[in-house]
């Protein structure tokens, strides 16, 4: 289930990103077959290369070029709250329990790490035991979510007694070039 | 004559501020400040005065301050982060744009509209020479919302706030104290949760208030509410640099705008 999990987010993410490197690789394959503009001296190429139409998958990509050269000029088009919400990692993750998001600690006083990790509220974390100097403002962890926002009713209370922190287990630092973990924006 | 070259030295030399105004009232208009009640003043340059002072006003956004931000800015600081639907304050649905998993959303199209409202009002305020307090009584972001206040030339009051501040003033702080204009919070509670005494002192006074006011705040008494995040850093930076470069843009404004006027009334004079 977590791994299910991992691998979605990266991948609803990438979108249009991810078909760039194969759509160029296919256009520089499709230069090398079908010929420019026909030169004066080429008359009987262009007839060959004009009567060898796209079809298929090169046809839908011809298209689809045409598409994204016509639609880069109105880049000015405002997105709308409700799909800048929807694609927001911190709707992406759903359920905040037992979620792995990269964090950075933007604070620390003796043993205890303020952690950031994208949510409202930051989480407060132990330093652990070992390596214990690795552990300074700026370096990047990974962390295991409980909660989002500690909060609870208690007895004879109209509202919610809210801690402002969230919640949240320290992994350990960030191994570069890991491409497994999430980050929240 | 004597009466223009007076209220220009008054004017360049910034003490319109200065001016002590011994008077029982309560509080004093920033505008009615910059006269000298002595003069009696001449028709042209009450004419000037009032042009100064009404020309703004015809025009819904005369500071240009809708350029500052963009919804992706507001979204991207974390802005539309609420508490947990266990926290929310009744009088706070209408701004939410719905609840995810136990927190609450608040609607960003809202935000914007209420926030390019109060930024302009604070501009305004500005404008006429009125003094502004910031204040906000989370202990996080103290330090930051002082160093907004220094870096425009207003105030600020992160600190535990003694009763009597506002409704007490001519008494705790002399005859004839000069009151703020405007409040603006970061936060509108204090730090055990309950509504900051301000709100309730500054209606009092009649002193508009602007307030960030989260899921939990109760925005009634706020003039100028901005339903928004007031516990993330990246949130109060936005709303400290918004503030900031209003007030200063306000300012300039009216800088430039009173030396036109000079120049233009030295052309008038030479002619």
């Amino acid at each position: 289930m977590a791994a299910l999990y991992k691998a979605m987010p990266v991948r609803f993410e990438a979108g249009r990103s991810s078909l760039r490197p194969f759509l160029l690789s296919f256009r520089r394959l499709c230069s090398s077959g079908v010929s420019e503009e026909p030169g004066p001296g080429q008359t009987a190429e262009a007839v060959q290369s004009e009567e060898r139409k796209p079809s298929g998958f090169a046809a839908a990509f011809e298209l689809h070029r045409d598409l994204q050269q016509k639609q880069k000029p109105s880049v000015k088009t405002r997105e709308s709250f409700a799909s800048l919400l929807r694609r927001s990692p911190l709707v992406q993750m759903g359920p905040a329990k037992d979620k792995i998001v990269l964090g950075k600690i933007f604070h620390v006083v003796e043993d205890d790490l303020y952690i950031d990790f994208g949510g409202k509220f930051h989480c407060v974390c132990k330093r652990p035991a070992g390596e214990p100097e690795k552990y300074q403002r700026g370096v990047r962890v990974r962390l295991r979510l409980l909660d989002l926002e500690l909060t609870s009713r208690f007895l004879g209370a109209h509202t919610d007694t809210t801690l402002l922190e969230a919640d949240a287990v320290l992994l350990g630092l960030v191994e570069s070039g890991d491409p497994k973990a999430k980050e929240q924006s | 004559m004597a009466a223009r070259l007076v209220r220009r030295v008054v004017r360049s030399a910034g003490l319109e501020r200065s001016l002590v105004l011994v008077c029982p009232v309560s509080r004093t208009y920033g505008s009615v400040a910059a006269r000298a009640p002595q003069m009696a003043p001449a028709k042209e340059v009450q004419a000037d005065d009032e042009k100064i002072l009404t020309e703004p006003l015809k025009h819904s956004d005369f500071f240009h301050l809708a350029e500052l931000f963009t919804l992706k800015d507001l979204f991207d600081a974390r802005v539309h982060l609420g508490h947990k639907r266990g926290c929310r304050h009744r009088l706070m649905e209408p701004y939410l744009y719905g609840c995810r998993l136990e927190q609450d959303i608040l609607d960003l199209e809202r935000t914007v509209e209420h926030l390019q409202v109060a930024l302009n009002f604070t501009a305004h305020v500005a404008y006429r020479g009125g003094i502004i307090l910031f204040v906000s009584r989370n202990r996080q972001h103290a330090h930051l919302v002082e160093s907004t206040a220094r870096a425009c030339g207003e105030y600020a009051h992160t600190r535990y706030w003694h009763g009597g501040l506002l409704t007490n003033g001519h008494v705790q702080y002399g005859l004839g104290t000069r009151l703020p204009d405007l409040l603006v919070f970061f936060s509108t509670l204090n730090t055990v949760f309950q509504q900051h005494v301000a709100i309730r002192d500054a209606a009092k006074m009649n002193i508009p208030t602007v307030g960030i006011v989260d899921s939990d705040c109760n925005p009634s008494l706020v003039t100028y509410p901005v339903p928004g995040n007031d516990d993330s850093p990246a949130a109060l930076e936005l709303y400290c640099r918004l503030f900031r470069l209003t007030v200063n843009r306000a300012k300039d404004k009216r800088r430039q705008v009173e030396l036109l006027y000079q120049l233009k009334g030295k052309d008038e004079a030479r002619q």
